[in-house]
Formats: C-alpha cells, sequence, structure tokens
C-alpha cells in the first residue's frame, strides 16, 4: 500500500530522528517517523529491573561474531525515544583531540569536521534539552563555551568517597555534565534523585527524546508510525536518488512511504543492514556504498570498572543513573602509553546503584552465588559504590556489520556483527584496572575489587561513517550519502572514531547540525 | 510539588501485572504468590522445573520460595516482546523457551543424571565448575552464559522486587511502583 508523498521520512524514532523530526517539521517540512517499536508514553516507565527491560528490543536483528562480540540488545533501543530512553543522560563531549586521531598518532581515522565545527550545537543542545553541569569547570580539558543552564546536580557520599582516591593519583573531577534537571527546566521537573534513570524517567527531568525532541516534532506537525518496521530504501530506475522507503505495519502488511528525503536514523547497526538490504542493479554492493565501507569501522567502548564497600551508610540507591562527576584527566591517547595502551579513557564516579539487573549490586560480584552471594548483598547494599573509567577503541575495518543468511520475521537478512578489540585497547583495559584499583585503595574503603570480566562493549559506533569522500566514507559531515543527494544518515554511525565520551550528546550535536543544514539547503537536496 | 509527595502521586499510574493460571483461572499474582498457591505451569515440564528450582536455589538461597520456577515459566509462555527476562537484553533468540530447554538439559546431562540429585556440596561444585566452563561434558548454550541468565534470574526474583528491597533493608523509591509489589 502507498501512503502519500511526505517531504522527509526518518527511519526511527530515538535521539538523532527526533531531532531531525524536530528541525525539519518546524521548518515546515510534512516529516513522517517510522518506528519499528512502540509508542512509549512516560507514564509506562516503570521503576523496576524487570520492565526496564521491555524498551529494549525481543530477540536478535543481528548475529554476533568474533573474539568481544557486540553486546548489541541491552544497548539498543526499541520504541519512540529509542536507547536514549534508557540512556544514563552523561553529557559529556568528544575533546579537540578526537577530531585529529590519525593526523596526530598515525592510528585511527580523522573526522573530516573539527571540535569548533561542533562546539556550537553542543551549547545549542544544552539549551534546548537543559542540560545541568559546570562548564567553567570543564575548561581545564577544553576550550570555553557557553556557560550550562543548570547548576550541577546534587552530590551524594557514593560519588564523594572517592575523591580522597582521585586526588592520590593526581586525577582532577568536575561536577558531570548530565542531560537532566537540577532545577525546573522549561516546564519539566527537577530530578528527585531515586535512582531510576536507567529504566527510563517517567517525570520527565532526564532529557529523553519524549520530553525534548521528539515532544518538539510532534508539537510541529510530524507523524509517529510505531510498528513500523523499515526493510528497504527505494530509489529511482536511475539510482540517482531515492523515492521512499518500504516497510512493514503493525499488521504485518507491506507499505510504501514515498518522500522527498530519506533519513536513515536507526543506529549504528540497523543503518547498514538497511541500506545493504537496499541494493539495486545501480547498487549490487548496497546504497551509498561504492567505497565498500558501509557497515565497516565499528567500534564500541569498553568499561573497567571499580568497586569498594565502605564502612559507612552511603545511600548507594539514591542519585542518578549517570555520574556525580567525570574526569578527562586521562583522556589523552598517549595517557597509559607506558603500559602499551592506546587511545582515551573517560573517568566517571558516583552512579546510583539498584540491586538487580545488569549494572545492579548483584553483579558487581558476577563470581558470587549461592551462601557467600546471600553473605554479600546485605554487606553491600548501603556500603557500595563504584567508578568506571571508559577507554576508548580505535577503528579497524574488519569490525563491522554484514548481511547474514538467515532472515528476520519480513523476510529480511539478518545482520551479523563482528567485532574485536585490538592489543592497543586491552592494554589500556588493564591499565584502567590498575589505576582504579589504586585509587579505590587510597579512598580507605574496607573491600576493594576490580570488576573483571569479558572486556565489554559499550555504545555502538561507526558502520556508515563520515569523511571527506565516497573514496573513504559513506558520508559528508552532515550524514548526507555522498552517492545520493537526497539519501541521509543520523546518529553514532557517523563516528569515525568514538573517543571515550558518552556519545549521545554529540548524536544530538551531530544531528542538529545535519538538520539545519538540510533545512537551509533544502531546494538543492530535495528539488 | 514536594519529592515525596510526587512519588506517592506517581504509584497510581501502575501498569502491567504477571498473569498466572490457580484453579483454571488466571490471576494477577507476584512469583511468590504463585509459588505458594501452586500454580499450573505451562510451558517447563516437571523435571525442568525441578532442576530451574534447585538451580536456583543453589545460585540465590531463597529463589525457590520467591518464585523462580513460576515466573520463568510464565515468561517464557508469553510473547517475547512482553518478556521481562534477562534474556531479552542478551540477545537470546526467541523463543525463550527453547533457550531453557537446552539449559536445563545440559545441566541435568552434565549431573551425570539430574542436578537435584546432588547433594549441596555437588550442586555447589557444579555450578562453579559450570561458571568457570570447566564441566566435562556439557552440550548446550555456553556454560558461564547459562550460570549469568539464571543466576540472574534468581537474583530478580529474590533481591529485584520490593519485598527483596524490603530484605535488604534499603527504600525501593519507585517514580511508578511496578504492581504487585515488583
Amino acid at each position: 500500500m502507498a501512503n502519500e508523498k511526505v517531504d522527509v521520512v526518518i527511519v526511527g524514532a530515538g535521539a538523532s530522528g527526533s531531532v531531525y523530526a524536530a528541525v525539519m517539521a518546524r521548518a515546515g517540512k510534512q516529516v513522517v517517523l517510522l518506528e519499528a517499536g512502540p509508542d512509549w508514553q512516560l507514564g509506562e516507565l516503570i521503576s523496576s529491573d524487570f520492565w526496564g527491560r521491555r524498551i529494549k528490543p525481543a530477540g536478535p536483528p543481528f548475529l554476533l561474531e568474533g573474539k568481544n562480540p557486540f553486546g548489541y540488545v541491552y544497548q539498543a533501543g526499541w520504541g519512540v525515544g529509542g536507547a536514549a530512553l534508557h540512556y544514563f543522560a552523561n553529557f559529556p563531549r568528544l575533546m579537540p583531540a578526537d577530531f585529529k586521531v590519525k593526523s596526530e598518532h598515525g592510528k585511527g581515522l580523522d573526522w573530516p569536521i573539527k571540535y569548533t565545527d561542533v562546539a556550537p550545537f553542543y551549547d545549542k543542545v544544552a539549551r534546548d534539552v537543559g542540560v545541568s553541569g559546570d562548564a567553567k569547570a570543564e575548561e581545564i580539558w577544553r576550550p570555553a563555551g557557553e556557560p550550562y543552564p543548570m547548576p550541577p546536580m546534587k552530590t551524594f557520599r557514593g560519588g564523594d568517597v572517592w575523591k580522597r582516591g582521585f586526588e592520590s593519583v593526581g586525577i582532577r573531577l568536575a561536577p558531570a555534565a548530565v542531560g537532566m534537571n537540577s532545577t525546573p527546566y522549561k516546564g519539566r521537573p527537577a530530578c528527585i534523585y531515586d535512582g531510576w534513570c536507567h529504566v527510563g524517567c517517567p517525570i520527565g527531568a532526564l532529557a529523553n527524546p519524549l520530553v525534548t525532541y521528539l515532544a518538539d516534532a510532534r508539537q510541529a506537525g510530524a507523524q509517529v508510525r510505531t510498528h513500523a518496521t523499515v526493510t528497504r530504501v527505494l530509489t529511482n530506475p536511475q539510482g540517482n536518488k531515492v523515492t521512499g522507503v518500504e516497510y512493514f505495519d503493525a499488521k504485518k502488511e507491506k507499505q510504501v512511504q514515498e518522500a522527498s528525503v530519506v533519513v536513515l536514523a536507526a543506529w549504528s547497526a540497523q543503518n547498514p543492514r538497511l541500506l545493504l538490504n537496499s541494493a539495486t542493479d545501480k547498487h549490487a554492493k548496497g546504497l551509498a556504498n561504492a567505497s565498500g565501507l558501509v557497515g565497516k569501522y565499528l567500534t564500541a567502548h569498553f568499561a573497567s570498572g571499580t568497586s569498594a564497600i565502605f564502612d559507612e551508610d552511603l545511600q548507594p540507591y539514591m542519585g542518578t543513573t549517570g555520574a556525580q562527576y567525570f574526569s578527562y584527566d586521562r583522556y589523552d591517547k598517549d595517557a597509559h602509553k607506558a603500559k602499551g595502551a592506546f587511545g582515551s579513557t573517560f573517568i566517571v564516579a558516583g552512579s546510583a546503584q539498584k540491586y538487580s539487573g545488569l549494572g545492579g549490586v548483584a553483579n558487581s560480584r558476577g563470581d558470587l552465588f549461592g551462601p557467600e552471594l546471600a553473605a554479600f548483598m546485605p554487606r553491600a547494599a548501603r556500603g557500595l559504590a563504584r567508578i568506571n573509567a571508559f577507554g576508548e577503541e580505535m577503528p579497524s575495518v574488519e569490525n563491522r556489520i554484514e548481511l547474514a543468511g538467515d532472515k528476520d520475521d519480513f523476510g529480511m537478512p539478518l545482520g551479523k556483527i563482528t567485532h574485536s578489540y585490538n592489543d592497543d585497547a586491552v592494554a589500556l583495559f588493564n591499565a584502567n584496572f590498575d589505576e582504579g584499583l589504586a585509587i579505590a585503595k587510597a579512598t580507605g574503603a574496607k573491600e576493594v575489587w576490580s570488576n573483571r570480566g569479558a572486556m565489554p562493549t559499550i555504545h555502538l559506533m561507526g558502520g556508515t561513517i563520515m569523511g571527506q569522500s565516497s573514496a573513504d566514507s559513506v558520508a559528508d559531515s552532515y550524514g548526507q550519502t555522498h552517492e545520493i543527494a537526497n539519501l541521509w544518515i543520523a546518529g553514532p554511525g557517523l563516528f569515525p572514531t568514538s573517543g571515550a565520551s558518552n556519545p549521545t550528546y554529540t548524536i544530538l550535536a551531530l544531528s542538529l547540525r545535519g538538520a539545519e543544514h538540510l533545512a537551509s539547503s533544502w531546494s538543492a537536496v530535495a528539488g | 510539588m514536594d519529592p515525596i509527595e510526587r512519588r506517592v502521586f506517581m504509584q497510581g499510574a501502575m501498569i502491567g501485572t504477571l498473569a498466572f493460571v490457580v484453579d483454571g483461572v488466571e490471576t494477577m499474582l507476584t512469583p511468590r504468590q504463585a509459588y505458594a498457591q501452586g500454580v499450573v505451569l505451562r510451558t517447563l515440564k516437571p523435571e525442568e522445573a525441578a532442576t530451574l528450582e534447585a538451580v536456583g536455589e543453589a545460585l540465590v538461597p531463597g529463589a525457590r520460595k520467591a518464585g523462580i520456577v513460576p515466573f520463568v515459566d510464565q515468561q517464557i509462555s508469553i510473547p517475547p516482546e512482553e518478556a521481562l527476562l534477562e534474556a531479552r537484553i542478551m540477545n537470546v533468540r526467541p523463543p525463550y523457551a527453547n533457550f531453557y530447554r537446552a539449559a536445563l538439559s545440559a545441566i541435568d546431562r552434565a549431573s551425570k543424571g539430574a542436578f537435584t540429585a546432588l547433594d549441596a556440596a555437588g550442586q555447589h561444585a557444579f555450578i562453579d565448575a559450570m561458571r568457570q566452563g570447566t564441566l566435562d561434558g556439557w552440550q548446550g548454550p555456553p556454560a558461564p552464559f547459562v550460570y549469568f541468565l539464571l543466576r540472574t534470574d534468581a537474583v530478580d526474583v529474590v533481591y529485584g522486587t520490593m519485598e527483596g528491597y524490603a530484605q535488604l533493608g534499603v527504600p525501593y523509591m519507585p517514580h511508578i511502583a511496578p504492581a504487585r509489589s515488583w
């Protein structure tokens, strides 16, 4: 079934798709957002680690391979808001050096833009969604920008107890910048520090898309169709323009939505899967894939966590799942060079701890079971605190997404994600554990340990990287694909390198930059 | 609005319950209540339920009475997109019953009969080997992954509920309270 043609169809109603929808709808364009999952309402975001799993996909659209298989589902979104419905809302920026890793170190890739191209959009996003923090305090690490619109969040003992340890190794802390309200902002209430951010904030104090850009988009007339699973991007016979998308609706009936511009905003894994599945005789390797780089250069972050039990009531269940403090003092790519490591490290301290669930207290000692676990839980219930050091992985063309032979319910090939860390990353992972333990021991805690396990994959970036031309990349710095002018890509898939910072703030900033450029160049793009 | 007042206000917005069958009637219960009332299992066979119960109790003391069996059975009997299991977010391919069947069968086979036949020390040693992936004769999903998921199920029903928080002496502090105390 064909629907009336619109100006823009956006695939995915998460962080990046919502920005595009808001900007384009406010520019007077007819916008349709197609979202594979449900139309969540704030009132459905139950404070429970059980119920929080509902806002993630059920089952794998991806097969996972490699030495360090990517933990896809627990980080993915399903439904409006996408992964930003359950993100922790840590809002660190990338640093200037992140944009020129290849030039400065001969490793990784360069971005086709500089920090100064993105910085104004960090400031705009902060005003749009509400960010709490101390921008002045961050200027020890980055160029000055605008102050954040709200002061830092409250701190709790679970963060403060780490200060002495960080001082002992010369690491400076600043109040964490977070996409949360320390004070009422734009009609949304201040946070009440109940620590359930990771399962969705139903009061709107945390800047998820439902209360920010997606709400703006709807207000401006954007139409959101949920349970709409896109399987192909369609092209004209010449293959030089996209004409819309094919999708299956809630009744599993095939539909076509024609549009002047298609924006793929379905996350780093799903966007390449769609491009590869949209191959035609004119684009035999998939759309926008003359370079052969669609699906390539996937990157992930890894976290080296350190836990400690203190002999006081820290009320670890209080606060926010995001950090209270952060530091870029180990962000230099060579900060742990002496240990054979390469890449940035971003450090956070003071996350609220709940008791079950993936990041819960019970999993801080995943090796314990039986009577030992039963003894540990009450001991940790009030005294546990944790820090995390996020590490950067350099892009490798071998870390990739491809189509598999197996198919999903809609007949679309599953994706296969192959991911392995290289020696630089493993060395950085280990170096951060070493330093974390030194920090913990200097706090005076009564028990300290490293949260070692299989090397995790956190956040998913790359796969449709930006660059100078179709020889080295899939899209330009705005997200416009090199080969098809009216096919755009949004989200972390555009990142050529990942830095070590949580990606959502950069996703929002890049999306705002791209969407404003699309709106201002509309005639040339869609004409 | 005062934060405490807001919490109370938001508790009025509860949705979602777990449905169990008692005496042929669908009833909303917690897994603990379901265990106590002896609900009819929909998917797990009796021997599978016995193994799950024993493994769950050995992983997290209290899991049996907290209802690990009715919880898992109910969760693998509903559409996967409604499931609240950790398996959902660990890339296990639906239907989830296939994973549990394979895992429980692997445990019994590697136990040289039935896990339930091992004494407490034997069960503890078996699980420790499962955790480390060192069991001889293991045929099924990777043993450490089975350990992780079954341990999480047991942690869920014992510590992840409002009752579990109360048992630990910590406040639950929901914005929106889950129905039926979890």
